[in-house]
């Protein structure tokens, strides 16, 4: 074992060390915990590679947040605007969270966004991360899902007129257009049955779907490894060495050929060829 | 990418990966800081800018208005583009044509541009792409957020010569949120349905405007579920709009 032994084990000791190390004999979990927390990433790591852990950080406080917020709300067109006022203006700290819930939404389209962006400019969706870009494009799209079944909760006229536009766009769409209203809606009108059936897309359906494409996301970050920025020193110099031996090599070619003729001398330019 | 540029690739990324650094603690430090003032912010502008609750749905009022969360005022301004323009460029184009070509674009992106180059001032394509659809977000987004609501506070709609039935079709026109959509002489929003301010100069009659109202095309509601009497004093109110009450 790779503790240090300070005097005798005491029975409790010695029973918590056994069961730690029976469940780690099936399931593997301390040693890959282990690999997990202490695999090598690239040293040029750079600071705009904390987004996509930001965006599940805010991911999370959307889930307990937001579990709170269904303790005290009534997804019932007769009750659901009071459930909210009461939300807001009587439970304790209520205000606090639908706050932190609402502004959460935002910031987590905006960092997302912003992940999306460095992945996009460092190149970082290239071989072998075409599939972790796909599922993080899922997960954009869920995620503004999310916002868009989220705003008619709150059943007021704001919200249920902005969201009776957004929903009869998808009903305009050709072909499968109408049956996606007709699925939103829980039928032709925006009746009693669309306030539950938003609730129970908003918060069983996507965040199901998002923690599952999350997992998948996690699993290809892991198994691929994080990308090294393009411009990290090593990248840099890497290229540079890359660059000055095909150049080398090119050099060699020619000298090799009898009777071209190549002036300076290769073995000349050497110091010189420090930018490309 | 062809062969050669993935060994190449993987090559580069395990040297990388030789002189790198593990990843407790040296990512996850950064992580956690980013991620708490993320947190942090939420917490002070949930403290500072107060949630607040408009009116409950489908009083008769008009001092609401009607707009998506602040990231789908692209789709919403989308359509006012493509909206009022003649029948070559329907709503499909806002509603379903560029939304989807851009997802479509999104989800492919990376089976799309395939080069080894990762460096982004190499890939001027991608570049040029990105700033264009970024910026035609960001603008329409911006559109959207200073568009004036031109909500009246619960005044009514100040036409004049409204009596009887057109009187209760302003009422009506009110209170099934039909300036959500329309405005008429600046109340109600700006989109995404046109201006019925001079709606009567088209001389529809009322049996048009019922089937209309019944059948209209999406994003428009139906109003099918409203009795007979109420379709009928809407479209008196709204055929008269302009030329009987101005
Ligand atoms: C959800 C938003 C929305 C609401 C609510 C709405 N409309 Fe519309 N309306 C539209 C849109 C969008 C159009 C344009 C449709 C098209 O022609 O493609 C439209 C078109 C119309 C037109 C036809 C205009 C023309 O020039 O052809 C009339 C008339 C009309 N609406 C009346 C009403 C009335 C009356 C109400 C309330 C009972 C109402 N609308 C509620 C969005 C809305
Ligand atoms: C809910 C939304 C998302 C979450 C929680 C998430 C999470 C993460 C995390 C934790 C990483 C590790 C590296 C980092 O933090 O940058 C990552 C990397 C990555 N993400 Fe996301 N992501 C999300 C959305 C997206 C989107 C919208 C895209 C693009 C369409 C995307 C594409 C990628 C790619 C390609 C990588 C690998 C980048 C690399 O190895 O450098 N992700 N994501």
């Amino acid at each position: 074992m790779a503790t240090k032994d300070i005097g005798p084990k005491n029975e409790l000791q010695k029973g918590l060390g056994a069961a730690a190390d029976f469940v780690d004999e099936r399931s593997g979990v301390k040693t890959g915990g282990r690999w997990l927390l202490f695999r090598n990433i690239p040293a040029g790591t750079s600071w705009f590679q904390t987004l996509g852990f930001t965006a599940m950080a805010l991911f999370g406080m959307q889930a307990i947040t937001g579990i709170i917020l269904a303790m005290y709300y009534k997804p019932d067109p007769n009750t659901a605007f009071g459930s909210i006022a009461h939300i807001t203006n009587e439970v304790t700290w209520g205000w606090m969270v639908r706050g932190m819930h609402k502004w959460g939404a935002s910031a987590m389209i905006v960092i997302v966004f912003l992940h999306m962006g460095r992945v996009f400019i460092w190149g970082a969706y290239k071989y072998p991360r075409e599939l972790t870009w796909v599922t993080g494009a899922i997960l954009l799209m869920m995620t503004m899902m999310m916002g868009l079944t989220g705003y008619l909760l709150v059943w007021d006229q704001k919200a249920y007129w902005a969201t009776v536009v957004a929903v009869n766009i998808f009903a305009a769409a050709p072909i499968l257009g109408p049956y996606i209203g007709d699925i939103l809606r829980a039928g032709p009108e925006f009746g009693p049955d669309t306030l539950s059936r938003f609730y129970s897309i908003h918060m069983l359906i996507i965040p199901g779907g998002i923690a599952t494409f999350i997992g998948l996301h996690l699993y290809f970050i892991i198994r691929l490894g994080i990308s090294e920025p393009p411009w990290a020193k090593r990248a840099l110099r890497a290229q540079k060495d890359e660059e000055d031996a095909r150049r080398a090599a090119a050099r060699n070619r020619k000298a090799a050929i009898p009777g071209s003729v190549s002036f300076p001398p290769a073995w000349v330019g050497d110091g010189q060829e420090v930018s490309r | 990418m062809k062969k050669a540029d993935k060994i190449a690739y993987d090559k580069d990324y395990a040297a990388a990966k030789k002189d790198g650094k593990p990843f407790f603690p040296y990512a996850i430090y950064k992580d956690t800081i980013i991620a708490g003032l993320a947190i942090l912010a939420v917490i002070v502008l949930a403290i500072t800018v107060r949630v607040n609750i408009g009116e409950p749905v489908n009083p008769a009022t008009t001092d609401f208005v009607p707009r998506p969360e602040w990231y789908f005022y692209f789709a919403f301004e989308l359509l006012k583009i493509f909206k009022n323009q003649n029948a070559l460029t329907p709503v499909i184009m806002a509603t379903f044509m560029v939304p989807n070509i851009l997802i479509i674009l999104l989800v492919i992106w990376p089976f799309i541009d395939r080069g080894p180059e990762r460096r982004i001032w190499k890939r001027p394509f991608g570049l040029a792409l990105a700033v264009i659809v970024t910026g035609m977000l960001c603008y329409l987004t911006y559109i959207g957020a200073s568009t004036p609501e031109g909500v009246a506070k619960g005044d009514g709609i100040p036409v004049s010569g409204l009596e009887g039935a057109s009187a209760a079709g302003a009422a009506l026109f009110l209170a099934n949120g039909c300036t959500s959509c329309h405005m008429v002489k600046g109340v109600g929003a700006a989109g995404p349905g046109p201006d019925l301010t001079n709606f009567g100069a088209k001389g529809w009659d009322n049996a048009k405007m019922i089937k209309w109202l019944q059948a209209p095309i999406a994003p428009m509601p139906s109003y099918a579920s409203l009795p007979p009497k109420d379709l009928d004093d809407l479209a008196t109110f709204v055929n008269g709009l302009g030329t009987k009450y101005k």
